[in-house]
C-alpha cells in the first residue's frame, strides 16, 4: 500500500472547539469550551480535575461533546478511519494489550492502521529509536518499568508520523535525562509542523517547552494563548512584576515611581536588586530607557518576575486550584 | 503557503476500500491471536473435559461390553456429543470468549489503542468475533475430532476402518464438525450481541442456558427460537430427549445452516452498529 499525501487548506490546520460541553450525567466535564489550537506546541495546564483529559478525550473521539462541535484539521472525530490517520494519541492510562513486547506493542498497531508487514516493522524500529527504547524493545512491556511504559506510549502514538499529536500528561514518570529527551523530541516535531498538544502538571516544564497554553480550572478555559500575551492581557488585575538589577536601586526606584503604570518599586535585600510592578510593561520598559540614559545608572539585568506559566497558573487558578 | 502536504498514512482508494479493510481484519486477528487467548487456562480445561471422560471410559472395566459393537459406539457419542460436548462445553466456552471481546479490554483498560485506529469500529467487531470464531472451533473442533477418535479406539479396528471408510463414519465426523462450528457461529454472535448490552454476560447466558436447557419441553414455535433446535437437525445420529419431549419437525439441514448463519450476521451487525458510537469511559466499569 503506498502513502498518499493530504491535501489541506490552511483554514484546516487547527484543531477547534466550538462551544464545547461534556457532561457525565450531573456532572460538568467541560463547559462552553471555544479554542482554536494552531501548529506549535500547545500546553494544557490545570489542576486534577480540571478537564484537561476530557478535552483531549473529546478530540480523538474516544468520549463525544454532549453539545458543540470538535474538528482536527477540518476532521471529526466520529470519523475515526479517516482522522487517526493524521491523529496520534498517547493516553494517560497507563495499561496494555497483555503479552506484547514493545515491539510487537508499537508494529502490531501499525498493522492495524493498514501498514504491509515490511513499512511496518521500520516505521516501528524508527519510533522506538526515537524514544530511545531500542534495547528494552524485545522485552514483554509487562515488565517495563513506568518511564520505559511511558516511553513506548509514546512511541506508538508517533509511529505512523501524524501531522497532530494529542499526548496527556507524557512526562509523567520519566527520569530528568528521559525528559530532556522527549521535550527535544516534542520540539523537533513541532518545527516540523505538527501538532503537540500536551497536558502537564510540571508548569515549568510547560512554560519550557510550549508555544502557547491553555489553562483550565474547573472545566473552564480560564485563558488561551502565548504566555505572555495572557500575561498582557493580566496586567490591569496583576501588574507585571520586574526584576532590575542595578548599581543605586534606591533611586531607581524614586524614578520609576513618578510613572503612572508603575504601582510598587519594592528594593529586595541584596541592595542591588528591585522588584517593579507596572500595569504596563511596554511603557515601563521605554521609561527605565530614558531613566537609564538620563541618571546614568549601571543596569546589570532586567529580567521579568512573573511571566511565565506559573505566575499565570497562580493568579489565574491559585496553589489549589481555586480561581482566583 | 496555500495549502500543505503532509504524509501520513495509507491510502484509501475510491469507492469502499475493501483491500485495506482486509489487511486491517487481518492485523486485528494477529494482534488478538497473540495477545488474547495464550494462557486461556479455563479454556483448556473445558476442551480436555470430553477427552478426560473418554479416557475414563477406556479405562473403567467393562464400560465397553462388545468391541466390535460400533453402533453402541456410535450412540454413545451421540450422546456425550448431544449433552455434554454441545450444550455444555461449547456452550461455556462461547460464554467466555465470545462475551468477553469486548468487555475484556475495558476491564485492561487496553480497548482505547484500537478506538486510536483508523479503523471501522464496525470492523473492529467483525475481526473480534472472527478471531473468536477460529479460536472456539479450533480448539472445540480439535475436542470433536479427538472425542470422536477416543470413542472409536477401543473397538475393533477391522470394524472401526470398515466404519470410517466404507460406511458412514467420516460423514458423522463431518456433520459434527459442521455442528460444532455452527455452535460457535450461534452461540459466539449470541455472547458477542450480550456483552454490549449487558455489563456481565453472565446472567443473560444462564436464561439462555435454561432456555435451551429446556429446548426439548418447549412447543415447536417456541423451539424455533433457540440455536440448539437448529443444531439438532444437523446430528448424524438421533438422541432420545425423553418421554416428555414435544415432537416437532426438524428444520431442514440447509435450513438450520442458513438460519443459524442469518442470526449471526443480524447479531454481529446489531453489536456492530453499537459499538460505532461508543465511548471510553474505563472508570465507571
Amino acid at each position: 500500500m503506498t502513502p498518499e499525501p493530504r491535501k489541506q487548506g490552511t483554514a484546516d490546520r487547527r484543531v477547534v472547539f466550538e462551544n464545547v460541553s461534556k457532561f457525565y450525567g450531573d456532572v460538568l466535564g467541560v463547559n462552553r469550551v471555544n479554542l482554536s489550537i494552531p501548529p506549535g506546541i500547545t500546553g494544557l495546564v490545570g489542576p486534577n480535575g480540571s478537564g484537561k483529559t476530557t478535552l483531549m478525550n473529546m478530540m480523538v473521539g474516544l468520549i463525544r461533546p454532549s453539545r458543540g462541535r470538535v474538528s482536527v484539521l477540518g476532521l471529526t472525530p466520529d470519523n475515526p478511519e479517516e482522522l487517526f490517520r493524521h491523529v496520534g494519541y498517547a493516553a494517560q492510562y497507563d495499561s496494555f494489550p497483555p503479552g506484547l513486547t514493545g515491539y510487537q506493542f508499537v508494529e502490531s498497531y501499525l498493522r492495524v492502521h493498514g501498514f504491509p508487514a515490511k513499512q511496518a516493522e521500520a516505521m516501528a524500529w524508527k519510533a522506538i529509536e526515537r524514544v530511545g527504547l531500542v534495547e528494552a524493545a524485545k522485552r514483554k512491556v509487562a515488565g517495563f518499568s513506568k518511564g520505559m511504559r511511558q516511553r513506548v506510549r509514546l512511541a506508538q502514538a508517533l509511529a505512523h508520523e501524524p501531522s497532530v499529536m494529542v499526548l496527556d500528561e507524557p512526562l509523567n514518570g520519566l527520569d530528568p535525562m528521559a525528559r530532556a529527551e522527549v521535550i527535544d523530541l516534542f520540539r523537533e516535531l513541532a518545527d516540523g509542523g505538527l501538532h503537540v498538544i500536551v497536558s502537564s502538571h510540571i508548569l515549568h516544564e510547560v512554560d519550557l517547552i510550549s508555544d502557547q497554553v491553555v489553562l483550565i480550572n474547573g472545566g473552564y478555559i480560564v485563558a488561551e494563548g502565548e504566555i505572555g500575551d495572557v500575561r498582557d492581557e493580566m496586567e490591569e488585575d496583576h501588574p507585571v512584576q520586574v526584576l532590575v538589577r542595578c548599581d543605586r536601586p534606591s533611586l531607581l526606584a524614586s524614578r520609576v515611581f513618578e510613572a503612572d503604570h508603575v504601582v510598587e518599586a519594592r528594593l529586595l535585600e541584596d541592595g542591588r536588586s528591585l522588584l517593579v510592578r507596572t500595569r504596563d510593561a511596554d511603557r515601563f520598559h521605554l521609561a527605565l530607557n530614558e531613566i537609564v540614559l538620563a541618571n546614568g545608572f549601571a543596569i546589570e539585568a532586567v529580567a521579568p518576575a512573573d511571566s511565565d506559566v506559573n505566575a499565570v497558573y497562580q493568579y489565574l487558578i491559585g496553589a489549589n486550584g481555586d480561581k482566583s | 503557503m496555500s495549502e500543505i502536504i503532509t504524509s501520513t498514512a495509507p491510502a484509501t482508494r475510491a469507492g469502499l476500500p475493501w483491500g485495506q479493510w482486509w489487511n486491517q481484519l487481518r492485523a486485528i486477528v494477529r494482534l488478538e491471536l497473540r495477545k488474547g487467548f495464550r494462557r486461556s487456562f479455563g479454556l483448556l480445561l473445558l476442551a480436555l473435559a470430553p477427552l478426560f471422560i473418554l479416557t475414563l471410559r477406556l479405562v473403567v472395566p467393562h464400560a465397553i461390553p462388545d468391541s466390535a459393537d460400533i453402533s453402541g459406539a456410535t450412540q454413545f457419542f451421540a450422546g456425550l456429543y448431544q449433552a455434554f460436548i454441545l450444550r455444555i462445553v461449547i456452550f461455556l466456552a462461547c460464554i467466555a470468549i465470545f462475551g468477553n471481546l469486548i468487555r475484556r479490554e475495558t476491564l485492561d483498560r487496553s480497548l482505547h489503542y484500537y478506538f486510536l485506529s483508523p479503523i471501522r469500529r464496525e470492523l473492529l467487531v467483525i475481526a473480534k468475533y472472527v478471531t473468536a470464531l477460529i479460536v472456539s472451533f479450533g480448539l472445540f473442533g480439535l475436542t470433536t475430532v479427538l472425542a470422536f477418535a477416543l470413542t472409536y479406539l477401543p473397538n475393533d479396528s477391522t470394524a472401526v476402518s470398515h466404519f470410517l471408510f466404507h460406511g458412514p463414519g467420516m460423514a458423522h465426523l463431518g456433520a459434527y464438525l459442521l455442528t460444532t462450528f455452527l455452535a460457535c457461529v450461534g452461540y459466539g454472535a449470541v455472547f458477542l450481541f450480550f456483552g454490549f448490552f449487558f455489563k456481565s454476560p453472565a446472567l443473560p447466558a444462564l436464561a439462555v442456558f435454561g432456555w435451551e436447557g429446556i429446548h426439548f419441553l418447549l412447543p415447536p414455535m417456541l423451539k424455533q427460537v433457540s440455536v440448539v433446535h437448529y443444531l439438532q437437525s444437523l446430528r448424524p445420529v438421533p438422541v432420545s430427549e425423553g418421554p416428555l419431549a414435544t415432537m416437532s419437525d426438524a428444520p431442514a439441514p440447509w435450513v438450520s445452516v442458513i438460519g443459524i448463519l442469518v442470526l449471526a450476521v443480524v447479531l454481529v451487525g446489531i453489536s456492530a452498529w453499537k459499538i460505532r458510537p461508543m465511548e471510553i469511559s474505563y472508570d465507571e466499569s
